[in-house]
């Protein structure tokens, strides 16, 4: 499977190589999953992990080239509010080289405006090989 | 035995009514295109793999699939649809594991077990810690993994 131009591809990926997004401000949210808001204001806590993979997108380096979102591990630092604006930050803790292209780990948080971890967790793709 | 004592005035079940081992299997969701285009919208994340049907069409999966995180975020809504909610104060995690495609029109339900819980140092609330399994309708295994949820105790 090859993937069009204009993608992060396995080897362009880089140890330790650390990506800041954009900032997002966020709003009230529901309808999607059918969740119970506990409480007025309150920010369901998979929505902002939700926005974070796009705010991913909106860095200056291309989308990474991912094949398949294979797991994850994540935590909920603190809650987030109506009118909060968070940020992410990605870091890449290991690579490795499979057949099909390579597994590529990531550590992603999700920083509120007053700079607190929010929300932290651990990603792992199988990103394509660049196309030859 | 289900009593009103155990449940919040919005019916919700404290901590203490939570079984360790209690299952539920919720009804099912049919997931469409416009649920990956929606999420698409909300995400951000247009990667060709939820977003360009034509090539998609060549690769591993044949067709758009799911996000990923489209399936998470569908199962956390099943599970509120037990008729027995938990009285959940906050999700504080999870792990998880995306085992297989959701594809437009699969109809995906979510089996869960109550695998643990604890008390906390804090005497309002509770951990509880929920097995989870997103299944399609050829009973494959598409998503599992666990959460961790605090839950209010019973006001004394």
């Amino acid at each position: 499977m090859t993937v069009a131009a204009s993608h992060t591809f396995f080897e362009d990926t880089k140890l330790n190589d650390l990506v800041t997004s954009p900032a997002m401000t966020l709003s009230l949210y529901s309808g999607i999953t059918g969740d119970v808001a506990v409480e007025p204001g309150a920010v369901a806590e998979l929505l902002p992990l939700c926005l974070s993979i796009g705010l991913g997108w909106r860095v200056p380096q291309p989308p990474l080239a991912v094949l398949a979102f294979m797991s994850m591990d994540y935590q909920i630092v603190r809650p987030l509010r109506v009118g909060d604006t968070v940020y992410g930050t990605s870091r890449v803790v290991s690579r490795r080289t499979m057949r099909e292209g390579g597994i590529v780990i990531e550590d992603h948080e999700i920083i509120n405006q007053r700079g607190e971890v929010a929300q932290r967790g651990r990603f792992t793709f199988l990103v394509a090989r660049r196309p030859a | 035995m289900l009593s009103y004592a155990d449940m919040t005035p919005s019916g919700r079940r404290y901590f203490e009514e939570i079984e360790v081992g209690e299952e539920f299997e919720s009804p099912g969701r049919t997931v469409t295109e416009t649920d990956i285009v929606l999420f698409a919208g909300l995400s951000g994340d247009y990667n060709v793999l939820h977003t360009d049907a034509e090539f998609m069409k060549k690769s591993i999966f044949g067709e758009r699939i799911a996000h990923g995180l489209l399936g998470l975020t569908i199962q956390s809504g099943l599970f509120y649809r037990t008729g027995r909610v938990f009285a959940t104060l906050a999700f504080v995690g999870l792990k998880w594991k995306f085992k297989g495609p959701i594809k437009i029109g699969d109809t995906i339900r979510l089996r869960t077990r109550v695998a643990s819980k604890r008390e906390t140092s804090k005497a309002d609330r509770g951990l509880v810690v929920v097995e989870r399994t997103v299944v399609n309708q050829r009973d494959e295994v598409v998503q599992e993994g666990e959460t961790e949820l605090l839950v209010e105790r019973r006001p004394a």
